[in-house]
């Protein structure tokens, strides 16, 4: 076991190197020999014994039955006294197998009864993989990702890119190919909706429809990465892995202003800032050597933790919980490592010991933020636009106060003094972030073992270090959090740049080459393509980490150009399409549902940045535990922002965002899963967000459409949504549904009135008000229609 | 692969079963949920078969409840002036707490030596069980025969937020599934034009840990608790827009059928076939919920019996505190009460109400032992009593499991904030009173018993995980089996580490 053997830390490289040969070998004899017959033990024999066997015989000591440990080439090839759990090549003379089948019920394994017994298949797998000479391989994810030479394709001409070499194969071999391209309409509004987050302007179709360049497609592209919608969107992605809300969670669930963070995570992907940069700025900016303000509003990413305000609660006990939120959160969203479960005894499947826990733990220990009401430390920063307000507002205070200083005093001026200062502190408050600040050197914390994971039951002092099983830091790290971020940029870290690409290729195909993006541990998912997430993380890598430049490679591959329909046959073939032979079409994100219902009605309001907004919500959601916050619907064009901009309160998030599975965002959620269901029907049919969209469309259908014949109208709606044009039986059928509510809303004149204007308001002049209204049905059906919910 | 592994791989893949096949019915979408369900190693249905994600699934052991009513007194009711008569802690009333009680203890609000405090209520036995009640219950004498006492509950939380999710959740931490949506998980629900997992809120305030309480955790979001409301739509987003009456709702429904069919056809995506059956479901929804959400179609006799009144605004609701504003005969919680029993006789699976205002501290106005707690106890007895005998005249009472408690208990010390307004105590975690009825459960008992003073258990101690364990347990889930492989772990109701059983003689 090279990467846990502890002696093996501070030689990373010679470990890389052997690692490397050993995975080239066996990628060599995995292509000579027949799938059919060589055993692949890491991807099929080690997921059963970490299944079966690694809660007893696995890294967790306290666990450990009979001293016999599995999960290790010593622990399943040792000697147990004239005899071994594992002999290479002699099935018959390998203890487990000789234990799984027993049918002696004090002997088998596991034990547990007949539901814990292993399937014969697993049991075939287990003797073959022993019969073939039992080799032996470390967990995949925990080998440093190897660049594999591209694969040899019968169709070399399908692949536009490196990507599509390495999907061809594995489609071809089962008898598959890539769909052809999909066509320019559902490719604009597709990768629109993957970089941007919304669909395309009417402007933005035309052009792109008009440019028969070779290379449009690849300009397309560059224009959205370089449009500002590309930083919300992806901003969006990383917000729930922030656990970012306007609000502190438990019981108050007061207000904080945290918008300044993610103001900045927006700009940060805008500006390209590359991953390592962007991860450091995070977890250490304030650390950095003469510190900017951004880097130090950076740190508010672990500032996202809940803070308990409830009445006589422990201090201390809810800034650990903070702490080991950072800890396990850190884990989870850079390594793709389940650490949590380590704050309590030793991982039973990872080798992760809760020693390794509280020396991470320790990196995270001596921040100054203490679960104080006030969130100390705070810093303010305000906008460029604050900060000339607040300039002009001390300007005028002290030319006020010196004013005071040469005449009698005068009860207007105080009164005029307060209320600028009292303008200029609620600017300041507005803006004021928590963030990241160290402790004092002597006021540092010892860090202790919280033994079960108790605060009040300190076990052994521990100092700050990286788990001892993975690759240690390079020499001459500093000893506090900048000591994290280099290690998981070591080159010899395995796991950082995989997950990295593993979650922005599962933003694009729905799912991740490891489907379980939350675990790279021995309980995942082993990856469905290794040798492309391989290829990937080091072309990641070769990029200095460019987020831009890993959608780029993504986004220009015929895999993420083909069409998604799916034929017969494929979906026979591979049903799930793990084998992308289709783009997998997948419903729209909360967040991107409304965006894209209120930029095709026309409402979307452009402006970025700024503190959080309160669209529309019904009455009454609002009832929090001693806080009195009031839900006011933002005036203007606020009600109208992007749906990453709305206020999120913690113990009460908003209705239609949850309801299309959006997180409550209380703790890092790495994925979204996404359901189907009626309650989601019933807010985009009826919220009153939706209801408003439907009739800002009809208007718009009925200003952008020259002639008065109600096709025409209908064919702009469906043109304005789908971006494709409208077939004759859509428009067929949308204009018998408008004849029908037409004639019914003719002959019911209220009706007519509340369709058409409630809330958007009065029927602009020259438009008949039952006309609209029937009008305003079309178009919620339009912004119903599964295409216009679905990423096509 | 073992159906274990295989169904993980599934799920993962984030794909449905119905991907396969591609039929009409209504399914979980993205989830296998077939194959999730297929985890306990029974599998308990046959994974090719298409999903609704709340149609009834069998239980994995024999089931004694098909519903349960949860009620919970959110911020903790005092058992000792409930409940758990301690005429030794009267005799000390007003003394100095003995120091080996302080010692090594946290509490959220003492300081320093507090004072014992003696119930000021009298307490007498009733039923043919001789349990004993504080005076202050008027009608649940009446039916506490159908009820088992559970004198010993511990908790490992003594703050509101982190108490309600470790009962709720399973974990004091945020992320945990709730028990309402780990029963519809489990079990589906009976009526799929209702969600399966309902919530309903009182006194004011949604409970301190937020909707968390009911939420879905690391489960699919649609197992999370749908909250209704007794304002505006019952559920949210239930009402068609003005000016678009039921028939035109059908009347657009059909035209984006249509359309939603001829993209199914083009393009063969199962989901858009889901998605179809999700708007059918969406309009039965919307016919079905508002008949069963109107307690006014009850027959003025069922009303009087709870003391329920259809439409009740209560005016604490307007108070900026509406703990100074709360009055007994706020009928909220007994519409609620009503309301639960409709929709478990609707085939609903559980059905959560939340009454806030029970943090009885007495440290300011609208939270102590002498003035609030009366008031409190006088919006739900009526409704309670009312509710076990209207489900026992129904039949409904055997399969539908009652649970009522807080998420701790409260101190034998009287509470000594500088400011003391009235009496009060501050939060136990040690030993409190819950009480269960229905369901399997057998009334007529009192299980465990306190110290002279109520401090600690001196028979029989209980724990908060034996009550998930047994809510499951009568559900018919397995609490030991029924579990979600999360964050490497494979997550309970009860916790990983396993923790809970159903306590000696309280299932009959």
């Amino acid at each position: 076991m090279i990467p846990f053997n502890h002696n093996d830390r501070n030689s990373g490289f010679a470990t890389i190197f052997r690692f490397a040969s050993t995975l080239s070998a066996s990628l060599a004899l995995s292509v000579s020999a027949s799938a059919e017959e060589s055993v692949d033990f890491a991807r099929e024999v080690r997921p059963i014994l970490a299944r079966h066997c690694f809660a007893c015989h696995g890294p967790d000591q306290a666990q450990r039955k009979a001293e016999l440990r599995l999960d290790t080439k010593e622990g399943a090839f040792g000697d147990l006294g004239g005899y071994a759990p594992v002999v290479a090549g002699k099935v018959d003379d390998s203890e487990i197998i000789a234990r799984i089948v027993s049918e002696d019920a004090d002997e088998v394994m596991p034990p547990g009864g007949p539901e814990k017994r292993l399937k014969p298949e697993e049991v075939a797998t287990l003797k073959r993989w022993i019969a073939q000479g039992a080799p032996w391989k470390n967990h995949w994810a925990f080998e440093p990702p190897v660049k594999a030479a591209l694969p040899t394709v019968k169709s070399p001409e399908k692949a536009k890119s490196p990507i599509d070499r390495f999907v061809l194969a594995r489609l071809e071999s089962a008898g598959l190919t890539l769909n052809p391209e999909a066509d320019k309409a559902t490719l604009i509004r597709r990768v629109s909706l993957d970089l941007t987050g919304l669909p395309p302007t009417p402007e933005q179709v035309a052009e792109f429809m008009s440019d028969t360049a070779p290379d449009a497609y690849e300009r397309l592209v560059e224009r959205l990465l370089a449009s500002p919608g590309y930083g919300e969107r992806w901003a969006r992605m990383w917000l729930d892995l922030a656990r970012f809300a306007d609000t502190k969670g438990y019981e108050k669930d007061r207000s904080r202003p945290m918008w300044r963070y993610r103001d900045w995570v927006i700009a940060a992907f805008n500006r390209d800032l590359t991953y390592d940069r962007f991860t450091l700025e995070q977890l250490a900016g304030d650390l950095l050597p003469e510190s900017t303000p951004e880097q130090r509003l950076a740190t508010a990413f672990h500032r996202n933790t809940l803070t308990n305000e409830e009445g006589g609660t422990d201090d201390e006990e809810f800034r650990s919980i903070a702490v080991k939120d950072r800890v396990d959160t850190t884990a989870q969203v850079w390594m793709g490592l389940t650490f949590g479960c380590a704050k309590c005894h030793s991982h039973k499947y990872d080798p992760i010991s809760t020693t390794d826990y509280y020396r991470f733990y320790a990196y995270f220990n001596q921040t100054a933020d203490a679960d104080r009401g006030d969130e100390f430390p705070t810093e303010t920063f305000p906008t460029p636009e604050q900060s000339a307000e607040l300039k002009r507002l001390y300007d005028e205070i002290a030319s006020v106060e010196s004013g005071l200083a040469s005449g009698p005093p005068r009860r207007e001026t105080f009164d005029k003094i307060k209320t600028l200062r009292d303008r200029y502190n609620a600017i300041e408050a507005a803006c004021r972030t928590p963030v990241f600040k160290e402790l004092a050197a002597d006021k540092r914390r010892m860090t202790k073992i919280h033994k079960r994971g108790n605060f009040l039951d300190p076990g052994d002092t521990v100092t700050a270090g990286t788990p001892e099983s993975f690759p240690g830091l390079a020499a001459g790290q500093p000893d506090d959090r900048r000591a994290v971020a280099a290690w998981l940029f070591d080159p010899s870290n395995p796991l950082t740049s995989r997950v990295a690409v593993n979650r922005h290729w599962a933003a694009f195909f729905g799912t991740g080459l490891v489907a379980t993006q939350e675990d790279f541990g021995s309980q995942g998912e082993p990856p469905s393509h290794p040798e492309l997430l391989d290829h990937l993380a080091i072309s990641f890598r070769e990029a200095n980490y460019s987020l831009k430049a890993l959608c780029r490679m993504i986004v220009t591959s015929a895999t993420y150009r083909q069409s998604s329909k799916a034929s017969a046959d494929l979906l026979a073939k591979d049903p799930a399409n793990r084998l992308l032979g289709r783009f997998p079409r997948a419903r729209l994100e909360a967040e991107m549902i409304r965006d894209a219902s209120l930029r095709v009605a026309g409402l979307l309001s452009p402006r970025m940045f700024g503190p959080s907004v309160m669209p529309y919500q019904p009455e009454g959601i609002w009832r929090s535990t001693y806080n009195t916050d009031k839900w006011i619907t933002s005036p203007g064009e606020d009600k109208h922002r992007r749906g990453l901009y709305t206020f999120i309160k913690r113990t009460s998030p908003y209705p239609a965002m949850i309801t299309l599975d959006a997180p409550s965002r209380e703790f890092c959620t790495i994925r979204r899963i996404t359901t189907n269901t009626p309650l989601q029907a019933l807010v985009t049919l009826n919220d009153t967000v939706y209801v408003e969209a439907a009739q800002a469309l009809a208007r718009r259908m009925i200003r952008e459409t020259d002639a008065t014949d109600v096709k025409a109208r209908i064919a702009r709606g469906l043109k304005l949504a789908l971006v494709r044009e409208p077939k004759p039986d859509e428009l067929e059928a949308l204009a018998a549904l408008y004849a029908d509510r037409l004639a019914a809303y003719r002959s019911d004149a209220t009706a007519a009135n509340a369709m058409a204007t409630e809330p958007l308001g009065p029927v602009p002049a020259g438009i008949d008000t039952a006309e609209l209204a029937a009008l305003t049905n079309v178009a919620n059906v339009i912004l119903n229609l599964d295409e216009f919910l679905t990423k096509p | 692969m073992t159906p274990f592994e295989e169904l993980h791989a599934e799920t993962v893949l984030n794909k449905t079963r119905r991907h396969f096949f591609g039929q009409i019915g209504v399914s979980l979408g993205s989830i296998a949920l077939a194959d999730l369900l297929a985890r306990d190693g029974l599998g308990r249905l046959n994974a090719a078969e298409p999903v609704n994600p709340f149609a009834p699934r069998p239980p994995m052991i024999p089931a004694k409840a098909k519903h349960v009513i949860y009620l919970h007194m959110a911020g903790s009711p005092s058992q000792l002036d409930l409940f758990d008569d301690k005429p030794e802690l009267r005799k000390f009333d007003g003394k100095e707490c003995p120091k080996e009680l302080l010692e090594g203890k946290r509490f959220a609000f003492i300081k320093g030596v507090p004072k014992m405090l003696g119930s000021p209520y009298k307490f007498e036995k009733h039923g043919q069980s001789g349990t004993e009640l504080s005076q202050l219950w008027k009608y649940l004498p009446g039916v506490i025969d159908k009820f088992a006492v559970l004198k010993t509950v511990k908790t490992d939380q003594f703050n509101h937020a982190p108490a309600q999710l470790y009962l709720h959740t399973g974990t004091n931490l945020f992320g945990g599934a709730s028990m309402g949506a780990w029963a519809t998980y489990g079990l589906g629900s009976e009526n799929t034009d209702l969600p399966g997992f309902i919530v309903l809120t009182s006194g004011g305030k949604t409970p301190d840990a937020g909707k968390s309480v009911w939420g879905s955790g690391f489960l699919p979001s649609v197992f999370q608790g749908v909250q209704c409301r007794s304002e505006g739509d019952p559920v949210l987003f239930l009402a068609n827009p003005k000016g678009m009456d039921q028939a035109g709702r059908r009347r657009t429904l059909d035209t984006l059928k249509a359309l939603n069919d001829r993209q199914a056809t083009e393009l063969g995506d199962p989901e858009t076939v889901t998605r179809i059956a999700q708007y059918e479901l969406a309009y039965r929804m919307q016919l079905t919920a508002p008949e069963v959400m109107d307690i006014s179609r009850e027959p003025k006799e069922i009303l009087e019996m709870y003391g329920a009144v259809p439409g009740f605004v209560p005016d604490s609701d307007a108070a900026a505190d509406p703990r100074t504003a709360y009055k007994a005969t706020d009928a909220t919680f007994a519409n609620n009460c009503l309301l639960a029993r409709r929709l478990v006789e609707s085939g609903v699976r559980f059905v959560q109400l939340f009454d806030w205002g029970w943090d009885h501290h007495g440290a300011s106005p609208g939270e102590d032992i002498v003035n609030t707690l009366p008031i409190k106890v006088g919006q739900i007895d009526k409704a309670i009593t009312a509710l076990v005998n209207d489900l026992d005249q129904r039949g409904l009472l055997d399969e539908t499991l009652i649970v009522w408690g807080g998420e701790f208990g409260r101190t034998p010390m009287a509470q000594n904030s500088p400011n003391q307004f009235a009496p009060g105590r501050d939060h136990h975690p040690y030993a409190f009173t819950m009480m269960m009825a229905g369901g399997g459960i057998k009334g007529g008992q009192t299980i465990g018993k306190t110290d002279d003073i109520g401090y600690y258990p001196v028979e029989r101690p209980l724990d908060v995980r034996d009550v998930q364990a047994t809510i499951l347990t009568l559900l018919g889930l397995d609490p030991y089996r029924l579990i979600y492989p999360y964050q490497g772990l494979e997550q309970r109701l009860i916790g990983v580490e396993g923790k809970g059983k159903v306590p000696d003689g309280l299932i009959g």
